[in-house]
């Protein structure tokens, strides 16, 4: 496959790495920004035009509070991607690092750190979030918190079944006999063979980490009122569909964009760094 | 077996701290509120005046002879309400699965072969679109397109292949984006490995090497994630099986959790942690049949 | 292969579309069977459990001895009537002569005692009815006599709960009950789809529908596009959008509109908020912009019951943000640069608790909304049990919620369950003397107007008091398509649906 030369992948891969760097950055300046961008107070509401669709005073319409959909969507920006990016990087790390440990040392750690996954996996999630709803109170804080007790399982998963599929990879004995610890091992070589797939795979779960969020507010737990956040908006929204589908188009595309943007860049990412393991 | 006593313990213990009151919600289903009275003799009347830990041995018991009680919201027994539910689940998710698989794998392959290709980005474009787009939403949209707009099929939903199918494809397309994206990543690092270079400096045919080792060895992350997605699978989507008005397990556990239906919940832990339980088997011993280097798992 | 792919799916679309139609075989034959939506689906069709006789009655299975009129007065259904003695605790019931059963055995007082009995001992909201003594004074007459003063015993007697059914010859309660109603089960699926057909012995006269088949179907969505899909001819609880999609073609469907019992209100906090605050607040709280907002789901409410009940004559001041800022500043708040009222530094914010339905959410967002205009600030807090948790801690300002107001034509259920000091709502802490007074009056009294009366004046103490802000009346709205008729859309109580005189054409 790297048959050419080796710079052109990497000058390519680093390219299309800043690229997206670049927009993913622009989309984080947007979501700081919003509140000087929005060109209307995003929680006014406005019986006189209630429904309305685009014109040259609301950019993307208004809902059915007749609140500006375009203010509500740049605002629900800082929530919803900011949510989901932390959420994900945490469940992302400490699932990796689990995972690698529970694969590289095997044994009893391996049982308790995978039953540990095993019983959070199957526990309804439903019954989690209601309960830390319940127990905490509602909120964003604990709608993501009953999300990322699961959501690191996944990580924890794939790390060890990759890991012990390159245990015994011929470079890994390698090290292991020129006397590399443990953790060594797994940061310096294990890590950057397994990173692409992990990568990947968190880059995917932005999306569903939105939406998942979103779900909650469709229980009555999550993101409250009047906060603009991009699954609410679609979940609230969706009963206007054929009414005034820009409530709903709206932050359904700005999702759409984001999550791309965030995987897009995963690729990146893990050709980036493939092609530097690989030199 | 600790695994599923441990979560049937945890789920008991969260439920029971968790603000509601499974009489309180009964009695007050159609928005009529009850004398405290009342409330108190059916609060006994469920066992529910009883200290928590004397309720769970008591469940506990019932549950290790193979009772798992009865459902606090119409009193029939909790095993026959799962499995009435089960088999609707069962239906549904196979027939997702399946359509999923059939979609993610071939294209899959095709995306990873020709990585950057006109093709590969229009398929990657839309699994993102799958991929982000919430169930509810994906639901709405192909009732309104397929049914209302096109008149190609019924809303009401019924057990015939005809009403399977808007179910199935809502279910299917966020999983199969998911798939397709995981799947590729995972091929895509297989191409990238040095026996691959080798093979082909060997002379060996692509499609030999493609077929026979690359996808051969793609094999476990894949496997672990049609695992994973099964488990998930198994506990019913909630939005999916309202909207598509499908009794799955999704909907009993939702509707059970709602009206604090205590037994109700119990026995879906149970449940879904044995059904896990039996995935990680199985998935291990795929991997030893795949993988001869995993000797111990 | 994207196109193979896309061309075999279609293939599949295609065969499928062909090998299942004619699924209205029904309405081929030209029988007239009416298809109804309905949001709840129960797993028993015995009418003296749980909530189960609402959907018996909505199925037109069953019937009690009394029924509700549309205009919320009580109505005689199998019984004749039903008169107090002097003493106020016997009862004398009158059948109507021929009712039967839908097998044809005749309705005995000794069969409506037993299920009244049974009644009783089923179903604990109606557990007073085990105890009572009851007499079979001939085939068509009985008495009951109630252990204490019973002014609401006929409205009571009309609750679906209270049905009669044939208890001998019913063999299986759960899924086909013997009941007097227009028709009879066909086929019923535990919370699922119930089918019932025309009972040729109804006592009541012709049953113009040839049978009905309710579909459970919880989705707004599912249920607007299915209607739009032709595949149902009618339901209830038609959400605001939907409304207007159906209002835009007057051709095909009838929208009915009224207001009826479910009621959104709020209650104010005197633990924490003073008489001028809250005052400020029902001052400020403008009830029909939020129904213009909920755009003809509710009529905008004075009092907890619709106007045109005799016991829904409380008044309320008209919204005044002048007045209800000069309260605000006769308590010491002076307004800040943020325009949010301040004391000693401290703004005024306000904790508004409301539960995720009934349209609780928009209530809390305008209410918010409002009181920001006129310098109360807020935040919401929203719970998925209101019941566990803000009504029984009173930790709230302001406390949305939403019941059912008017349960059976009489105005003591809510002041009992609302106004009582020490009953469901004693975290807000209205305590009334005179109201006390009033509420132990209507416990007992018997004469309906001067119920009514007492009504008014507990009612109108609470508003007075700025205890209590009734905000909305959920309006029931029904859509059918053109040709149905007789489906109950003006009957403001969610358990009637279809009877003798539904039709389609």
């Amino acid at each position: 496959m790297k048959n050419t030369s080796p710079l052109a992948p990497r000058r390519k891969s680093r390219t299309a790495l800043t690229v997206f760097l670049v927009l993913a950055a622009a989309l984080v300046i947007i979501s700081i920004l919003a509140p000087f961008i929005a060109p209307n107070d995003p929680n006014a509401t406005s019986a006189a035009n209630i429904n309305a669709a685009p014109d040259g005073d609301y950019p993307l319409g208004t809902d059915r509070y007749g609140r500006c959909v375009f203010s509500r969507v740049l605002m629900g920006a800082q929530t919803s991607i900011f949510s989901a990016v932390i959420l994900v990087a945490a469940t992302f790390v400490v699932g990796t690092a689990l995972g690698m440990i529970a694969g590289w040392y095997g044994g009893r750690i391996d049982s308790i750190i995978m039953r540990l996954a095993d019983i959070m996996l199957a526990f309804p999630q439903m019954v989690l979030a209601i309960a830390v709803a319940g127990i905490l109170g509602g909120g964003m804080v604990n709608a993501m918190l009953s999300m990322g007790i699961s959501g690191w399982t996944l990580y924890a998963r794939l790390a060890r079944a990759q890991v012990i599929s390159l245990k015994k990879e011929a470079f890994i004995s390698a090290a292991r006999l020129s006397g590399c610890s443990g953790p060594k091992i797994m940061l310096k070589y294990l890590l950057p063979c397994m990173l692409g797939a992990l990568i990947v795979n968190a880059a995917t779960r932005l999306g569903t980490m939105m939406i998942g969020i979103a779900g909650l507010s469709f229980l009555g737990i999550g993101v409250t009122e009047p906060h603009a956040e991009w699954g609410s908006m679609i979940n609230q929204s969706r009963a206007y569909m054929q009414l005034a589908p820009w409530a709903t188009l709206a932050p359904a595309g700005a999702t759409v964009l984001t999550v791309m943007i965030f995987n897009c860049l995963g690729d990146a990412l893990r050709d980036y760094l493939d092609v530097e393991a690989v030199k | 077996m600790i695994i599923v006593i441990g979560l049937s313990f945890l789920t008991y213990l969260l439920m029971y701290i968790s603000p509601g009151d499974p009489a309180l919600k009964k009695l007050n289903a159609q928005g009529i509120t009850v004398s405290e009275e009342t409330l108190a003799e059916a609060r006994h009347d469920m066992g529910l005046d009883k200290p928590f830990l004397v309720r769970y041995g008591q469940w506990l018991a019932g549950a290790l002879h193979g009772d798992l009680g009865n459902s606090y919201k119409d009193g029939l027994p909790v095993a026959q309400k799962l499995v009435h539910a089960l088999r609707y689940t069962l239906i549904l998710s196979s027939a997702s699965l399946a359509l999923a698989l059939i979609v993610a794998v071939p294209l899959a392959v095709l995306t990873a072969v020709r990585k950057n290709g006109v093709f590969d980005y229009i398929v990657r474009f839309l699994s993102f679109i799958g991929n982000s787009m919430p169930n509810f939403l994906i639901s709405v949209l192909l009732m309104y397109f397929l049914c209302v707009k096109l008149k190609l099929l019924p809303v009401i939903a019924d057990e015939s292949v005809r009403g399977l199918i808007l179910p199935c494809l809502a279910l299917s397309i966020p999983i199969c984006a998911q798939f397709i994206r995981q799947f590729r990543a995972e091929i895509l690092e297989q191409l990238g490995r040095e026996y691959v270079a080798g093979a082909v400096s060997r002379g060996v045919k692509p499609s030999v090497i493609l077929f026979k080792n690359v996808l051969h060895n793609a094999a476990i992350p894949i496997l672990t994630i049609i695992a994973l997605s099964v488990g998930t699978l198994l506990g019913g989507s909630v939005v999916v099986e309202t909207i598509f008005r499908w009794q799955g397990l999704g909907k009993l556990v939702m509707d059970a959790i709602t009206a604090r239906d205590y037994p109700v919940i119990q026995g879906f832990v149970i449940f879904t942690s044995c059904v896990y339980v039996l995935i990680n088997l199985l998935t291990d011993l795929c991997y030893r049949r795949l993988d001869p280097r995993i000797e111990e798992v | 292969m994207k196109r193979r792919i896309i061309a075999l799916l279609l293939a599949v679309l295609m065969m499928a579309s062909l090998c299942a139609c004619g699924n209205d075989a029904d309405r081929d034959d030209g029988k007239k069977i009416l298809r109804v939506a309905e949001s709840f689906a129960y797993p028993s069709l015995d009418a003296h459990k749980e909530y189960y006789g609402w959907y018996t009655s909505i199925y037109g299975i069953t019937e009690a001895l009394f029924a509700m009129g549309d205009d919320s007065s009580v109505l005689p259904c199998l019984a004749e009537k039903a008169e107090v003695g002097n003493d106020g605790l016997t009862w004398t019931v009158t059948l109507k002569d021929g009712i039967c059963f839908s097998n044809g055995t005749a309705v005995t007082a000794d069969m409506v005692i037993k299920n009244l009995r049974r009644a009783g001992e089923e179903n604990i909201r109606f557990a007073q009815f085990a105890g009572y003594e009851y007499t079979a004074v001939s085939d068509t007459a009985l008495t009951i006599k109630t252990s204490d003063v019973y002014p609401t015993l006929i409205n009571d007697l009309a609750s679906p709960e209270m049905a009669i059914m044939d208890l001998d010859a019913t063999t299986d309660f759960d899924s086909a009950p013997i009941g007097t109603g227009p028709f009879v089960v066909k086929s019923f699926e535990p919370e699922g789809t119930v089918e019932v057909s025309r009972n040729d012995n109804y006592w009541g006269g012709d049953v113009k529908l040839d049978g009905a088949i309710f579909y459970y179907m919880q989705d707004d969505e599912s249920k607007l596009m299915a209607m739009q899909n032709d595949e149902i001819d009618c339901y209830t609880s038609v959400t605001a959008a939907a409304k207007e999609i159906f209002d835009a073609s007057p051709d095909k469907y009838t929208v009915t509109d009224i207001p009826a019992t479910r009621l959104q209100f709020y209650m104010l906090n005197q633990n924490r908020l003073s008489d001028n605050i809250r005052k400020a607040i029902n001052l400020t709280v403008d009830c029909g912009a939020i129904a213009s907002y909920l755009n003809g789901t509710v009529t905008a409410a004075v009092g907890p019951f619709g106007t045109s009940t005799a016991y829904g004559k409380a008044v309320k001041p008209a919204v005044d943000t002048t007045a209800a800022k000069a309260a605000i500043e006769a308590e010491g708040y002076t307004l800040g640069s943020d325009g949010i009222y301040q004391k000693n530094g401290q703004p005024l914010k306000l904790n508004i608790c409301y539960y995720a339905a009934r349209s609780l959410d928009s209530l809390a967002l305008l209410i918010q909304e409002q009181l920001k205009a006129i310098g109360i600030d807020s935040t919401l807090t929203v719970q998925e049990d209101a019941d566990a948790t803000y009504v029984a801690s009173g930790d709230y300002d302001i406390a949305l919620y939403c019941m059912i107001a008017d349960k059976n034509g009489d105005p003591y259920y809510f002041i009992d369950t609302v106004l009582r000091p020490d009953g469901y709502w004693k975290s807000a802490g209205f305590e009334s003397t005179d109201a006390a007074n009033l509420i132990a009056q209507l416990e007992t009294e018997t004469n309906t107007a001067k119920r009514a009366e007492l009504a008014n004046e507990i009612i109108q103490l609470a508003i007075d008091d700025n205890a209590i802000g009734c905000v909305g009346l959920f309006n029931k709205i029904t859509v059918a398509a053109k040709g149905v008729s007789g489906i109950y859309e003006t009957y403001p109580f969610d358990f009637y649906r279809i009877g003798a005189n539904t039709d389609i054409v």
